[in-house]
């Protein structure tokens, strides 16, 4: 009995010496906790996420086009935006907007021909981010209604139901006797309608009771427009859903390697190598300097691992720029290790220092999106996920393996993980003790 | 007068509250071979450390040649060679990859490197064993490695903390024989332990600190003249004795160390004759009976408890 009391207080003593390990202990499975429950509950509901990021484009110009922009923009489930089609494919190609539709031109005079007539449809181009098809069938379910609402609500014109009518004239008077059904009779009602509805002085369009939901009942009706989907990658690029996974698998393994580095650092010093090293004419500086050089090749050589391994197993390709690529690689390699410096230099004891360094890390490489692609997060969590360096070295890798992108394409990425070196740089510089 | 190799002009460093170092002078000259000698806690390893740079003095300035050591990169560092108390080695490594990664930051490179590891194996006895890992050694072979990475770049001045703490007497042996090796060659040393047997086999000079505090810096022959007519009396008690005795010992002139284990007691006493009648006297007064009785000259293990009135091994 007083032996297990012995034990027990021996480790609840030694467990509760480093402070400040223990506080982020505690607060990096709350942080993970709350991250997934957030997740899961928000699956499924884009409105939350601040709503798919979609990109329309009218080029018709049309009362009708305009309607179902205008439809579309008040829907929660959509944030969206109006540009043009380079803008658009520009966009969609470099992962910024998951979707654009482009509403071509004719679509608002033959829209609503199209519900009856299969040669007039207008066909509605969907351009999508292979990577996010999920938010692509939502956009493509969520038209429909939509197109019901702006017809309603703009094409039923007296106008446009003349020109209905008018069409189904010459269209009788196209057709070659049939004894089956009186053509004579179903033509003079078709001109009496005509003439009433040429009655009808003002053009208003009709006003239909609770039109904002009524189109939704319609769903069964024809379509009046096709669809043309269109997955953007440039030029023979194809989306490889490994490339991700190993991006975001790779990224993850590198930063807990440093994990393992920078608690070997911090066993140095209890040892006393630290003193030993102190006592040669070797700096701070230099010592610091060799380290983040030592352990960003480390890293570099595990990613280029896990990429090599993914290329020749799962045929990952970089499809953009290679230069891009290594810049990446390199520009995560230096992320990798001087977070490594910066977690030994903040870190008091090894043991503590590895608790709190696992969670953190994991906490970093969810909320950059190496397990869940970034956009199903809620609107807030995508704003703080960019403040995670991981995320920009998911999108970087991203941008040059299946996305195809050039090597400009990485420099946002690049640029924002060197920053963030440097400010670990900084936290090391400032808090890394080697006095033994 | 030659400027000394080293000196430490009056040192004190702090810990929070605790002063470990407290005012502590000295020097060393090119090819002496001093003992920095002292109980647990004495301040010893803290010395060595504000020696080498190691830790910044609060107060006190350590000069090497005359002129204090400018930065961290200061290359005249290079004629230190520090055996630091704790085993300094990378475990996953071989004893050779160890030398090659110390030797390569003191500035060694390519054959001379080679040359300098060998020499150094050699010297410590583990040239067979240069290629096995550090974690396979035994803890005397890690203490000989530890003593040899120091040795490498040929330094002047060897800084020594308890280069044989827990290792058996034959590796302890073979360790005095590389020091002693190196004295020969000239080496300048500041060998620090709490054994006052190693002192007399490996030093001239003696410093011997206590709290921090330096109580005697004197060569062995004047630290033995000092003794000279000293003795040493160790009583056995029929019982403990009470703290009123102890003091009453310590109150007696001629008595000048007294140092209790149970019911032993030792003293060093300015003359036996004398201080034998007098130490009788107070153990009649206190009603215990005396055991045994033991007498004789005082050795240098008296030393400090003469100097101190406690002895060295229970600090
Ligand atoms: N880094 C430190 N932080 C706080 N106190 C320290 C530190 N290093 C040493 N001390 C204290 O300074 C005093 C002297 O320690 P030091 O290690 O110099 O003794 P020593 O003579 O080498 O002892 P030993 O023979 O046990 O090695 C001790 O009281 C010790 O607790
Ligand atoms: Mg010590």
């Amino acid at each position: 009995m007083n032996q297990l009391l012995a034990l027990f207080r021996l480790d609840l003593r030694l467990f509760f010496q480093d402070r400040r390990s223990l506080v982020l202990l505690f607060l990096v499975p709350i942080g993970i906790a709350s991250f997934m429950g957030t997740l899961t509950s928000n699956l499924g509901k884009p409105s939350d996420r601040g709503g798919i990021g979609l990109i329309v484009v009218d080029q018709d110009r049309s009362d009708l086009s305009a309607g179902l922009v205008s439809a579309l923009g008040k829907d929660a489930n959509f944030q969206v935006l109006e540009t043009n089609e380079t803008v658009a494919r520009q966009w969609v190609l470099s992962g910024r907007r998951p979707v654009a539709l482009v509403v071509p031109e004719g679509f608002g005079a033959n829209a609503l021909f199209g519900l009856f007539n299969t040669n007039r449809k207008p066909v509605i181009t969907v351009l999508f981010d292979p990577s996010r098809s999920m938010e692509r069938q939502m956009v493509e379910g969520l038209l429909v209604p939509k197109v019901f609402q702006a017809l309603a609500e703009n094409a039923l014109t007296v106008e446009s139901l003349r020109s209905l009518v008018r069409e189904g004239v010459a269209r009788i008077e196209a057709t070659p006797p049939d004894p089956s059904w009186d053509q004579t009779t179903v033509r003079k009602l078709m001109d009496q309608t005509d003439t009433w509805l040429a009655e009808q002085t003002n053009s208003r369009p009709f006003q239909r009771e609770g039109s904002t939901s009524a189109a939704e009942g319609e769903i069964g009706l024809p379509l009046p427009y096709t669809t043309r989907v269109e997955a953007l990658v440039k030029g023979e690029a194809a989306y490889n859903a490994y490339a991700h996974s190993f991006a975001g698998m790779g990224v993850q393994f590198v930063l807990m390697a440093m994990i393992d580095l920078a608690v070997g650092l911090l066993r140095d010093r209890e040892s006393g190598v630290f003193r030993r090293l102190r006592s040669l004419p070797l700096s701070r500086t230099t010592l610091l300097a060799g380290k983040a050089v030592a352990w960003a090749a480390i890293a570099l050589i595990s990613l280029v691992g896990c990429f090599a391994f993914a290329m020749l197993v799962f045929g990952v390709r970089v499809q953009g720029s290679w230069v891009g690529f290594v810049g990446v690689l390199l520009a995560t390699s230096f992320l990798a290790s001087t977070l490594g410096l910066a977690l030994a230099a903040v870190g008091r004891t090894p043991a503590g220092t590895r608790g709190f360094a696992i969670g953190f890390i994991l906490l970093m490489v969810m909320v950059g999106g190496a397990w869940f692609p970034s956009f199903v997060f809620p609107k807030w969590l995508q704003t703080v996920s960019l403040a995670v360096p991981t995320r920009w070295a998911m999108d970087g890798l991203n941008a040059m393996t299946w996305r195809g992108l050039g090597w400009e394409a990485a420099l946002p990425s690049m640029g924002v993980l060197l920053a963030f070196s440097a400010l670990f740089a900084a936290i090391t510089w400032k808090w890394f003790k080697w006095e033994a | 007068m030659v400027t000394p190799l080293l000196k430490a002009h009056h040192l004190v460093k702090r810990f929070g509250s605790r002063t470990a170092v407290e005012g502590v002078s000295f020097t060393l000259q090119r090819g002496e071979s001093v003992g920095l000698l002292g109980p647990n806690g004495a301040g010893k390893s803290t010395t060595i450390g504000l020696l080498a740079g190691l830790l910044v003095p609060d107060e006190g300035e350590v000069q090497l040649e005359g002129s204090p050591i400018a930065g961290e990169t200061d290359p005249r560092k290079r004629k230190l060679g520090l055996v630091p108390q704790e085993l300094a080695l990378y475990e996953e490594l071989t004893a050779r990859r160890n030398l090659e990664f110390f030797g390569s930051l003191q500035g060694l490179i390519g054959a001379k490197l080679h040359r300098a590891i060998n020499e150094a194996l050699q010297l410590v006895g583990l040239a067979d064993r240069a290629g096995d890992l550090v974690k396979q050694f035994s803890g005397g072979m890690k203490r000989r490695l530890n003593l040899s990475v120091a040795l490498l770049h040929d330094p002047e001045l060897l800084l020594l903390d308890e280069p044989t703490v827990g290792v058996d007497p034959q590796s302890r042996n073979a360790i005095f024989d590389n020091i002693e090796q190196l004295r020969q060659r000239g080496k300048t040393i500041l060998y620090t332990t709490h054994y006052m047997e190693e002192v007399e086999r490996l030093c001239d000079r003696v410093i011997i600190v206590d709290h921090g505090r330096i109580v005697a810096d004197d060569t062995l022959v004047g630290l033995k003249r000092r003794l000279a007519g000293t003795g040493r009396l160790t009583l056995d008690l029929s019982a403990a004795p009470e703290e009123s005795t102890l003091q009453a010992f310590r109150n007696r002139s001629g008595i000048t160390g007294v140092e209790v284990r149970e019911t032993r007691v030792t003293m060093t006493v300015e003359d036996l004759t004398v201080g034998l009648a007098a130490v009788l006297e107070e153990v009649n007064r206190s009603g215990l009976r005396v055991r045994a009785l033991e007498s004789g000259q005082a050795s240098l293990e008296d030393v400090f408890l003469d100097l101190t009135g406690r002895s060295l091994r229970d600090g």
